[in-house]
C-alpha cells in the first residue's frame, strides 16, 4: 500500500465513457494508463488542460480504476468543484491528467471489516477504497448521508458485494435524518473506518471515534507489544481506526500555495501532499457543530 | 530585454527580462526553479516574511471561484531567520533573482527585517508588503494611510541599500497619493497591486466559506482592477512599476505595460503553471523583435494620456 511518491505526469488521458449518474452528475471513464497502475484509492489528479486559464488546478479524486485495463474514473459530484472543462470534453476527446497525487487510504492488512462513511461529495473519495476492500474480499458496508434521495448515487456504483445504507435527512430513502445516527450501530464491528465528506459529518465521524478509543483503551489495531509508532508515520496512519479523506478543490503544482492546509495537531498539514486522507488523530479535533 | 528596475542603487535589480513571479506564486522560489529548466521568471519575489513563524489562517484558506481566487494564508511562514537558513543557501545556485517580501505592522520588525536582509549576498532586493494588517489600526493594511505608508517606506529606506519596492493595494482610498508617498520616502521601485479583500459565502452552510470571512481576491478577476492602479500610479511617480494582477498570457503583460508598468508579476497562474513566466518573457521578446522593437521599454506608458494629474478615479467615480 505504498503511495506514489512520484506523481507520473499521463500525457494525455483518452475519455472513454461518459456517464450521467444523478441530475448535472458525471462519471467520466478515462484511459490512464500509467496513473490505473500506480493510483491509490483515495488519491487525485490535477487537471492540466482543459481549464480555465490563469486559476488553480482542478483537483478531482480518483473514484475508480482498473490497472489490467488503464482506466480510471472521476465522478463529478462537487457543487462548487467539477471543472466545467472537463465537463465539455466528448467521448474520444483527450486530457491531461497529472497523477496520482497526494496519499490515499491505507488498509491495513489485518481488517476484514471495513465501515465506510460518507455524505454529499464525499461518495467519489471513498469509492474506489470500496471497490479495493471488496475485491481484497473484506466486507464493507458504505453508509451515506443526503438531503434526499435526488442526491443519492445509484447502487450500480458500487460493487454488489459492498452494503449499503443510505440515510437522507427528508426520509425519502433508507433511514430519515442523519447519517452519524447510524455509526454506532457498525462501529464495533468495523476493523476500521473510511470517511470523506462534509466538515460537519467528519468532525462528529472523528468524535465518535474518539470516544471508541477512550472504550476501548487503544484502538484495536493499534494494540501491540512495544512503542506505538510516530502519530505522522505512515505505520501509525496505516493502523488508524479513522482515516478521512479532505475535500481538495483546486491546488498548485509545486505545493507551495498553501491554500489547502488543515490544522494538525503539530502544526498545519497541506492537503495536497500530507493528505487528502489522514489518519483522524493527525488532526486537531473540531468543535462538534 | 533586460531591465534594470533599481539603475540608482549600487547592486541593481536587473532582470534577464520583464516578467516575474509575484509573492504567492513560488513560495520561496527554490521549488520553482527546480521545476522550471532554462524558462525561468525575470525574478522571483517570495512569499511575505514575518519577523517571527506565524501558523497563518484556520482552515479552509481557499474558494476557486468563476474568475478568480480567494485565498487566506494568513502570512503562514517560518520567520525571518528560518527562511534565511534553509531556503537562503539555496538561492545562491540560481541565476534568478530573488526579492524577498517583507511584511511588519511597526518600525521596529520592517527594520529588522530589512536590516536581516541587507546583508544576505543572494537577496536582489526587497518587497516591502504594505497590505500588511495593521494590528494597532484595527487591521486595516499600513497602505490605506498615507502617513503610516511613508513611515514605514522611511524605515525600510534607512535600514537597507538593497533596491526597495513597494507593493501598494489598490483599495486604498487614493492610491496616487499613497504612491507620490513612498515614492518620496525613497522606494525604487512601486509594485501594485496586492490581493483585494473579498468574500465567499456557502448559502447552504448560511456561512462565509472560508475560515476567516474575507481573504483575498486574486486571478484573472483582479486584472482591471491591478491596470486601473498601474496607470494611475504611472501618472504621478516617475519610478518603476510592476503591475500585478490576473496576468496569465502575452496579451495581459502587454496590456500591463501599456498601462505604465515596466515590469508585471504573476502570482496565481504560476501555482498552476510554474514555467509561464518564463514563456511569456520568451513570448514578448518575440513579440517585440517582430515589431522591430529591441526592449519593451518602448511600450511603457503607451496607453497613457500622458503625465498629466488626472482625477482618481476611486475619488470621483465616473465623475468628469
Amino acid at each position: 500500500m505504498a503511495r506514489a511518491t512520484t506523481p507520473s505526469l499521463d500525457g494525455e488521458a483518452r475519455l472513454l465513457e461518459t456517464r450521467e449518474v444523478l441530475p448535472g452528475r458525471h462519471l467520466l471513464t478515462w484511459a490512464a494508463p500509467s496513473i490505473a497502475r500506480q493510483v491509490q484509492p483515495g488519491q487525485f489528479v490535477h487537471v492540466l488542460a482543459p481549464r480555465t486559464p490563469g486559476l488553480l488546478l482542478p483537483a478531482v479524486p480518483v473514484a475508480g480504476f482498473d490497472r489490467v485495463a488503464g482506466h480510471i474514473s472521476l465522478l463529478l459530484l462537487d457543487r462548487d468543484g467539477p471543472p466545467d472543462a472537463l465537463l465539455r470534453t466528448r467521448v474520444g476527446d483527450t486530457a491531461a491528467l497529472d497523477g496520482p497525487l497526494g496519499r490515499g487510504f491505507e488498509i491495513d492488512s489485518r481488517s476484514r471489516y471495513l465501515l465506510v462513511v460518507a455524505d454529499g461529495a464525499g461518495f467519489a473519495r471513498v469509492r474506489a477504497i470500496v471497490d479495493e476492500a471488496v475485491a481484497s474480499g473484506r466486507q464493507v458496508t458504505l453508509l451515506f448521508g443526503a438531503r434526499s434521495v435526488a442526491e443519492v448515487p445509484p447502487s450500480s456504483l458500487l460493487p454488489d458485494e459492498a452494503e449499503y445504507v443510505v440515510a437522507t435527512t427528508d426520509g425519502s430513502l433508507g433511514h430519515r435524518g442523519s447519517l452519524v445516527d447510524l455509526v454506532p450501530e457498525y462501529e464495533a464491528w468495523a476493523d476500521q473506518c473510511f470517511a470523506a465528506g462534509t466538515p460537519g459529518l467528519l468532525t462528529r465521524v472523528a468524535t465518535l471515534a474518539k470516544g471508541r478509543d477512550g472504550r476501548m483503551g487503544v484502538a484495536r489495531l493499534g494494540r501491540r507489544r512495544g512503542r506505538r509508532p510516530e502519530p505522522r508515520r505512515a505505520e501509525a496512519r496505516r493502523r488508524a481506526w479513522l482515516q478521512v479523506a479532505l475535500p481538495h478543490e483546486a491546488g498548485c503544482a509545486l505545493g507551495v500555495c498553501l491554500g489547502c492546509v488543515a490544522t494538525g495537531t503539530d502544526g498545519p498539514l497541506r492537503v495536497c501532499r500530507e493528505g487528502p486522507v489522514f489518519a483522524a488523530s493527525e488532526l486537531r479535533p473540531e468543535r462538534d457543530p | 530585454m533586460s531591465t534594470d528596475l533599481a539603475p540608482t542603487r549600487h547592486s541593481g535589480l536587473r532582470l534577464r527580462h520583464p516578467v516575474l513571479v509575484a509573492a504567492g506564486g513560488a513560495g520561496y522560489g527554490n521549488e520553482l526553479i527546480a521545476a522550471v529548466g532554462e524558462q525561468t521568471p525575470g525574478a522571483i519575489i517570495t512569499r511575505s516574511v514575518t519577523r517571527e513563524a506565524r501558523p497563518g489562517n484556520p482552515p479552509p484558506r481557499m474558494a476557486a471561484l468563476p474568475g478568480g481566487l480567494l485565498s487566506s494564508v494568513g502570512l503562514q511562514n517560518p520567520g525571518l531567520d528560518a527562511v534565511l537558513r534553509r531556503q537562503g543557501p539555496r538561492w545562491a545556485s540560481s541565476d534568478v533573482p530573488v526579492i524577498v517580501s517583507i511584511c511588519a505592522d511597526n518600525a521596529d520588525d520592517i527594520a529588522y527585517l530589512a536590516r536581516g536582509l541587507d546583508m544576505q549576498p543572494d537577496v536582489a532586493g526587497i518587497e516591502l508588503n504594505l497590505a500588511c494588517p495593521d494590528r494597532s489600526r484595527s487591521g486595516e493594511p499600513i497602505g490605506l494611510d498615507i502617513e503610516a505608508a511613508e513611515t514605514a517606506t522611511v524605515v525600510a529606506r534607512a535600514a537597507t541599500d538593497l533596491p526597495l519596492i513597494v507593493k501598494l493595494t489598490a483599495v486604498a482610498p487614493d492610491v496616487r497619493a499613497i504612491a507620490r508617498a513612498v515614492a518620496a520616502a525613497g522606494a525604487d521601485v512601486i509594485s501594485a497591486t496586492a490581493a483585494v479583500p473579498a468574500l465567499a459565502v456557502d448559502a447552504e452552510r448560511r456561512g462565509a466559506r472560508l475560515g476567516t470571512t474575507y481573504a483575498g481576491l486574486s486571478g484573472p478577476a483582479l486584472k482591471p482592477i491591478g491596470l486601473r492602479a498601474v496607470y494611475e500610479i504611472a501618472q504621478v511617480v516617475p519610478i518603476p512599476i510592476i503591475g500585478i494582477g490576473g496576468v496569465h498570457s502575452l496579451d495581459d503583460v502587454l496590456d500591463y505595460l501599456a498601462a505604465g508598468a515596466s515590469a508585471v508579476g504573476m502570482a496565481t497562474a504560476v501555482l498552476a503553471e510554474p514555467s509561464l513566466p518564463g514563456r511569456l518573457g520568451d513570448e514578448l521578446a518575440g513579440w517585440c523583435s517582430e515589431r522591430g522593437l529591441d526592449d519593451s521599454r518602448h511600450l511603457v506608458g503607451s496607453a497613457l494620456p500622458g503625465r498629466k494629474d488626472r482625477g482618481s478615479l476611486r475619488m470621483g467615480p465616473f465623475r468628469r
